[in-house]
């Protein structure tokens, strides 16, 4: 009984250790911040995450070399980008982008030096979760059932010699 | 006079009653794949070879249920943390690390269930027929989380949670096959018709196999091709390393849990023959002069 939920201990232990180390990382690599959090936001100096829209008639530049200019929309926040960083093969109006860089404190213009795919991080954690959460049920529910089964054998007295009535009878 | 469908159980549950140690109070009873026939004198037949086989695993069944969470553990880890994302799919890769193990491992399951099945209906060994319901069940959890896993990565990927792809329906037949066998199991009043009914069914539902398989090579889909085949491997290997982790801790996984349903199934088989057996014996008492 001990070693079965000592077994359970660790194995628990060792998946909330796995999901909050996932978790970490996904606060640092790969969230996202809004536009109004960018401009309000005390150290504008930091390489922060955002993600929003391009706005319709405003992107110009040389794309393809990794120029650009346009704003970024968010709700009703706008913000102006400057892009300069590796070229964009997928850019294009009204287009919801991330992109990675830092606050100009003096034109609220945000310099972008790279883009990153969007987050979609949450189907991710519910794939994994609906499994774990699944298998952990699956296999705990068969350990209890084996332990209700040897408490019935033990109470039975399965492992005692049985009388057979025909025999008695002869 | 002791009855001989219980000599042979009772040796090993005896030595789980009486030999608590510290570290494992409760060793389980190992199998006694002969009940409820009688041991066979010859040790050479296919079937007590398969038999010492499947108590030679369920011995073992541990270190299958510890490689197999270790594993997964490497595998959760590297998938989650350590591979980087996908150029195209970005993050929605990591849904990968457990759609294809399970997929993978409900194709497995079902395979042991239906060679289990065949040599069910040849040989009628009870053991082999425990084996082949808990096979089912775990193969309808496996199929069942592999359908949902792959609609959670289909969402964002192909923009529809399902899609009528010969793949998918392919796969989706085989869940149905699979409650189709366990409502047969239930719903059977005489458990070894069911039993042979469920066996002949899982058969019949065999040719699913081949069709799930190669789904995407005979018709035009919209779920990639297979990734392992004579043509090579199509994975990098920063794919590849933890997806054959988990493949491998889903395998092992796997093996653990159908040993410790098949046991779960004999000894409920044991208990319910105990007390039929009991209730007989009351009756017998009662009405005989």
């Amino acid at each position: 009984m001990t070693g079965f939920y000592a077994r359970w201990a660790i194995m628990i232990g060792g998946i909330l250790l796995l999901a909050m180390m996932t978790f970490q990382q996904f606060q640092q690599d790969l969230s996202t911040i809004s536009l109004a959090t960018v401009l309000s936001s005390p150290s504008p100096s930091e390489t922060v995450r955002i993600q929003g829209m391009v706005k319709s008639g405003t992107l110009s530049g040389a794309v393809d070399q990794g120029q650009a200019t346009f704003e970024l929309i968010d709700g009703p926040t706008t913000l102006p980008v400057e892009y300069a960083g590796p070229p964009l093969e997928n850019i294009r109006e009204l287009k919801t982008m991330v992109l990675i860089g830092q606050l100009d404190p003096a034109t609220k213009t945000f310099k972008a030096k790279d883009t990153a795919l969007i987050n979609n991080f949450g189907f991710v954690a519910a794939a994994y979760l609906l499994t774990v959460i699944s298998m952990c049920w699956a296999l705990f529910a068969m350990g209890q059932r084996v332990m209700v089964l040897f408490k019935e054998i033990k109470d039975e007295k399965l492992y005692e010699p049985e009388i057979d009535p025909l025999a008695n009878k002869e | 006079m002791e009855t001989t469908y219980f000599v042979n159980c009772n040796s090993a549950i005896r030595e789980w009653d009486k030999a608590p140690t510290s570290s494992s109070p409760h060793p389980l009873p190992t199998y006694q794949a002969s009940w409820p026939f009688p041991p066979s004198s010859c040790p050479f037949t296919i079937g007590s070879m398969l038999n010492r086989f499947i108590r030679y695993i369920q011995r073992y069944k541990g270190w299958f249920g510890g490689g197999g969470a270790i594993c997964i553990f490497l595998g959760l880890y590297m998938g989650l943390l350590a591979s980087p994302p996908d150029y195209y799919q970005g993050e929605l890769v990591r849904i990968m690390y457990v759609h294809v193990p399970l997929a993978h491992t409900s194709t497995l399951a079902y395979s042991v269930l239906f060679f289990g099945s065949i040599w069910y209906l040849w040989k009628r060994d009870p053991l082999v027929d425990n084996m082949c319901q808990a096979s089912a069940g775990i193969c309808a959890l496996f199929t069942a989380l592999a359908l949902i896993t792959g609609s959670i990565w289909a969402k964002p990927t192909w923009n529809t949670w399902w899609t009528w792809d010969p793949r998918l329906v392919s796969f989706s037949v085989l869940l149905l096959i699979l409650g189709g066998y366990l409502m047969l199991r239930k719903l059977v009043d005489d458990p070894e018709r069911g039993g042979r009914y469920a066996a002949i069914l899982a058969i019949v539902g065999g040719i699913d196999l081949p069709i799930i398989k190669f789904s995407v090579e005979w018709w035009r889909t919209l779920h990639q091709p297979m990734s392992f085949s004579t043509r090579g491997v199509a994975i990098s290997d920063d794919i590849l390393i933890p997806l054959t982790l988990m493949s491998l801790g889903a395998w092992l996984l796997f093996a653990y849990m159908v040993m410790v349903r098949t046991q779960i199934l004999y000894l409920t088989d044991l208990l319910q023959a105990k007390k039929g057996r009991l209730l007989s014996q009351t009756h017998f008492s009662q009405t005989s002069p």
